[in-house]
C-alpha cells in the first residue's frame, strides 16, 4: 500500500483534484487543500521535507509582488467603467446604420463593433449584453435568422478573449513567464484575422442563404442627408483621403527615414495619423457649418473617436513601447473615467459598483493563483510535472503530435471549465513539455487563447451564451417600430447559432498552427523601453523572469546536500514554466 | 446557536465595511500608476518607491477583500456536477469544504505567516531597490487577509450549519441585488426608452 502511494503520488493528486474540483467548492480553497493533504501525506512517507510548507509565505509573496497581475484590476476597472459610458451603444448606432444597407450589414457591423470593443474593454459580459440589447432587436425585426443573429452576436463578444488588451493574454504572459507586451504584440494580427473570419462566414451565409441576412429597407435607415441621399459618397472621400495620409506616412516617412521600425509601430503611428486627418475634418466642419462632410460622416467619425483614443492610449503606448502593460491598464483606466466624466455617465454608484465588482474578481482570480501555487507546492515536490512531461512527450509526432492532443485536450476542457481554470491549472503542467518540444510559447499561448475562446461559446455553459440569453427576448413582444408580434428567440437557437462559430474557431487554431509567422511577427519589433525582451528573443535560453526581487521564489536558499532538499528546492525552482526546464538542465 | 448566529452577524458586519472601504483601493492604485506613468515620461523621473506602493495597494486589495469576496459567495467554484445537487448537498458541500479545505489553509499560512512577518518587522527590512519601502506593512497584509478569511469562514460555516437546522434561510443565495450585467442592461434599455 505504502510503496503503491508513493509510487503513484502524482497521478493519485492529480485525480483527487479533479474530484475535489468537481464538488462544487470555490477553486482556490479546493486546489490549496489537495496541496496541503498531498502534502502531509507526502512528508508522512518521506517523500517530501517536513519544512516543506515553510515556503508558503514567500510563494504568496511572489503573487503579491508581482508587477504583470497588477495589470489584472486596472483592465477590469477601465472595461467596467467604459461598458457604462454609452460608448457601445452609440458605436452599434451608427455602424449598423453606415453597414445596414448591404446584405448581411447589421452582423458586419457587429463583428466589427465587437472587435473594436474587444481591443478597449476587453470584457465579454459588456459586448454581448450591449450587442443583445441594441443589435438583437433590430436584426430580428428585419427578418434575420435567429441562430445566425444569435451566434454571430455571441462569437463577436467572445473577441475580446484573443484581441488586447484582454485578461486571458494577461494571466496566459504570466503563467508562461513570458512579458505581456509580447502576448499582446504575437496576439494581435491572430486576433484581427478571426474577426475577418467572422466576416467572412457573414459574406458566404449572403451568398448561399440570402434571405438569413436580408439588408435593411431604405426607411430604416435613419440618418440621411436633407437632400435624402445617405451620405455615402462623403464618407467615402473622407475614408480615401485618410487612408492616403496614413499610406504616405508609411512611405514617406518610416521608409526613406526609419526603415527599422517595427510593423506594429508604424501602424500605430500610420493609423493615427489617418485617424487625426479625419477627426479635424470632421471638428473643422462642425464649428464653421460648411457642410463639406454629410451628416453619416461627421457622426462615423464622432463615434469612432472614442474607442480609437483609448486604444492608442492603451496598446498604442504599449506597443510603441512607452508604456508597460501595467500602466497602460492604468492610463486606460483613467481614460475611460474621463470619458465616462466628459458624456455625463459617471456617479458615485457606478464609481463604487465598478470598485466593488473589480475588487471580487480580483480577488479571486489571484486567489486561483494562490491555491494553484500551493498545489503546485506539492505537486512539482512528488514530481509531478515529470509524470505529466513523460505522459506528453511520448506523444507520436513530435511537436505536432503534442500540439494536436493538447488543443483536442483544451478544447474537451473548455466545455467544463472556464478561462481561469484552466489558465492556472493546466498551463503551468503544459508550458516546460511545450518548451521542451521547441515551442515558442507565444506562439503555444496565442493557441491555446485561440483554443480557450470556444469556453465561452460552449453550450450549454459557455458565458457568452448565458449573458446573451438573459437579454434576448425570451418570450412574444410587440416591436416597437413595426408594431408586429415579434417571436421569442430559444435558447436552442442561440446553442445552435455558436455551433458554426465554435468550427471558425477550430479553423482559426488550425491556422495558426499552419502559420506561426503570424504570431511571431511580435520578434520584429522589441519595444525598446522593456528589458526582459533581450532574453526573449533567444530561444530555449532561460533567465529568470523577474530578476528585480532577490528572494522572491528561493525560500529554501544555499546548496542542499540530502535529496529531500533538493526535491524542495526544485519545486521551488520548477515553479515557473522556464526554470522547470533549467532544473531539468542541471539534473541531466 | 444564538450566540453564533450573533458571532455570525458580527463578522459578517466586519468584513462587509472592510470590502467597502479596501475597494476604494483600486481606484487610488489607478491614480498612482497613471500619474506615475506619466511624471515618467513628461518629466523623466521616477521613483521606485512609486512603483512598490502599486503592489502594496494590489496586495491590500486582494487579501483584504479575501474574506469579503467568500461573504458575497464570489469566489469561482465549478458547478457543472454540483450544480444539479439540490441545495441541501450543496450546503452540506460548503460545510466540509469548509471544515477541510478552507480553514486547515488559513491555519496553515496564519502559522507559517506570523513569524515570517516578526522576521521582517524586528529586523525593519527595508526593499533591495533603490528608494524601495519598508517591507513589513505588506508582509503584515498576509496574516491579516487570512485572518478575515478564516472569520468569514467561520461565519459561512455557522449560517450554513443554522440553514441545515432550518433556523435561517439559505445563506448561499447570492447576496447581491444585481449584478453588473444586470444594471449594464436596466441602463441601456433605459436609454434607449428615452429615445424611443
Amino acid at each position: 500500500m505504502t510503496a503503491f502511494l508513493i509510487a503513484n503520488m502524482a497521478p493519485l493528486m492529480f485525480a483527487a483534484l479533479v474530484v475535489f474540483l468537481l464538488l462544487g467548492y470555490p477553486v482556490a480553497f479546493a486546489l490549496a487543500a489537495n496541496g496541503i493533504v498531498f502534502g502531509l501525506l507526502g512528508i508522512e512517507l518521506g517523500l517530501l521535507s517536513p519544512a516543506l510548507f515553510g515556503a508558503l509565505p514567500e510563494r504568496i509573496w511572489g503573487v503579491m509582488s508581482n508587477d504583470t497581475l497588477l495589470a489584472v484590476p486596472f483592465f477590469t476597472f477601465m472595461g467596467l467603467i467604459l461598458e457604462r459610458s454609452g460608448m457601445a451603444e452609440d458605436l452599434l448606432e451608427t455602424i449598423g446604420q453606415l453597414f445596414g444597407a448591404v446584405r448581411g450589414g447589421l452582423a458586419y457591423a457587429v463583428v466589427f463593433v465587437g472587435a473594436l470593443l474587444a481591443a478597449t474593454t476587453g470584457v465579454v459580459a459588456a459586448s454581448v449584453i450591449s450587442m443583445g440589447l441594441i443589435s438583437l432587436p433590430i436584426m430580428l425585426r428585419y427578418g434575420y435568422d435567429r441562430r445566425f443573429a444569435a451566434g454571430t452576436i455571441a462569437a463577436s463578444g467572445t473577441l475580446a478573449q484573443i484581441i488586447p488588451p484582454s485578461l486571458v493574454l494577461i494571466i496566459m504572459a504570466d503563467q508562461l513567464g513570458r512579458s505581456v507586451g509580447d502576448m499582446y504584440a504575437g496576439a494581435f494580427i491572430p486576433g484581427i484575422i478571426l474577426a475577418g473570419l467572422y466576416a467572412s462566414y457573414t459574406l458566404l451565409v449572403s451568398f448561399v442563404k440570402p434571405t438569413w441576412v436580408p439588408a435593411l429597407p431604405p426607411e430604416a435607415r435613419t440618418m440621411r442627408e436633407p437632400d435624402g441621399t445617405t451620405g455615402n459618397r462623403s464618407l467615402l472621400v473622407l475614408f480615401v483621403l485618410s487612408t492616403v495620409v496614413a499610406i504616405a506616412v508609411w512611405h514617406l516617412y518610416y521608409n526613406p527615414y526609419k526603415p527599422e521600425a517595427g510593423t506594429d509601430v508604424r501602424l500605430v503611428v500610420c493609423v493615427s495619423a489617418g485617424t487625426a486627418v479625419a477627426f479635424l475634418a470632421a471638428v473643422v466642419n462642425k464649428l464653421t457649418g460648411m457642410g463639406l462632410l454629410s451628416r453619416l460622416a461627421e457622426r462615423v467619425v464622432f463615434v469612432l473617436i472614442p474607442p480609437l483614443a483609448l486604444i492608442f492610449l492603451v496598446l498604442g503606448t504599449i506597443f510603441l513601447g512607452v508604456a508597460t502593460p501595467t500602466e497602460g491598464g492604468a492610463m486606460g483606466a483613467l481614460g475611460a473615467l474621463v470619458m465616462a466624466v466628459g458624456r455625463r455617465r459617471l456617479n458615485w454608484k457606478l464609481l463604487r459598483q465598478s470598485m466593488d465588482t473589480t475588487a471580487k474578481l480580483t480577488t479571486f482570480v489571484v486567489f486561483i493563483l494562490i491555491g494553484a501555487r500551493v498545489f503546485s507546492l506539492t505537486f512539482y515536490g512528488v514530481e509531478g510535472h515529470k509524470w505529466v512531461e513523460h505522459l506528453l512527450s511520448a506523444l507520436p509526432g513530435g511537436q505536432m503530435g503534442f500540439l494536436i492532443v493538447v488543443n483536442i485536450l483544451v478544447f474537451v476542457l473548455a466545455f467544463f471549465l472556464d478561462f481561469f481554470e484552466l489558465a492556472f491549472i493546466i498551463i503551468p503542467l503544459l508550458a516546460p513539455v511545450a518548451d521542451k518540444l521547441g515551442i515558442d510559447l507565444i506562439w503555444f499561448g496565442v493557441l491555446l487563447a485561440v483554443n480557450m475562446q470556444t469556453s465561452f461559446m460552449h453550450p450549454p455553459f459557455g458565458f457568452a451564451l448565458f449573458y446573451l440569453r438573459s437579454v434576448a427576448p425570451a418570450k412574444e413582444y410587440t416591436d416597437k417600430v413595426t408594431g408586429k408580434r415579434m417571436a421569442p428567440v430559444t435558447t436552442g437557437q442561440i446553442y445552435w447559432g455558436a455551433v458554426p462559430y465554435v468550427v471558425i474557431q477550430l479553423i482559426m487554431v488550425s491556422l495558426v498552427i499552419a502559420f506561426p509567422q503570424m504570431v511571431m511577427v511580435y520578434k520584429d519589433d522589441a519595444p525598446i523601453n522593456d528589458p526582459s525582451k533581450v532574453e526573449i528573443q533567444i530561444p530555449s535560453n532561460y533567465t529568470p523572469r523577474d530578476p528585480v526581487a532577490p528572494g522572491k521564489d528561493g525560500a529554501v536558499p544555499g546548496p542542499a546536500a540530502d535529496p529531500l532538499e533538493q526535491a524542495i528546492q526544485d519545486q521551488e525552482n520548477a515553479d515557473k514554466a522556464g526554470d522547470a526546464l533549467q532544473d531539468d538542465f542541471k539534473q541531466n | 446557536m444564538k450566540a453564533l448566529l450573533a458571532l455570525s452577524r458580527a463578522i459578517d458586519t466586519l468584513n462587509d465595511r472592510i470590502g467597502r472601504a479596501v475597494y476604494w483601493l483600486v481606484l487610488v492604485a489607478v491614480l498612482i500608476s497613471a500619474g506615475n506613468a506619466i511624471v515618467r515620461k513628461a518629466f523623466d523621473m521616477s521613483s521606485n518607491a512609486y512603483l512598490e506602493i502599486q503592489w502594496y495597494l494590489f496586495s491590500a486589495v486582494f487579501l483584504l477583500c479575501a474574506g469579503y469576496t467568500l461573504l458575497k459567495n464570489e469566489h469561482i467554484r465549478i458547478d457543472v456536477i454540483a450544480g444539479r445537487f439540490s441545495r441541501r448537498t450543496q450546503t452540506w458541500i460548503d460545510v466540509l469544504g469548509t471544515i477541510f479545505f478552507l480553514l486547515p489553509l488559513v491555519a496553515l499560512i496564519l502559522y507559517e505567516s506570523v513569524p515570517w512577518f516578526l522576521r521582517t518587522w524586528q529586523s525593519q527590512e527595508v526593499s533591495p531597490s533603490a528608494g524601495g519601502l519598508i517591507l513589513w506593512p505588506a508582509k503584515i497584509l498576509l496574516p491579516i487577509g487570512f485572518s478575515l478569511l478564516g472569520l468569514q469562514g467561520l461565519s459561512e460555516l455557522i449560517k450554513r450549519i443554522a440553514f441545515l437546522q432550518g433556523l435561517i434561510p439559505d445563506p448561499g443565495e447570492k447576496q447581491v441585488a444585481k449584478t453588473a450585467e444586470e444594471e449594464l442592461a436596466e441602463e441601456i434599455l433605459r436609454a434607449r426608452g428615452d429615445k424611443a
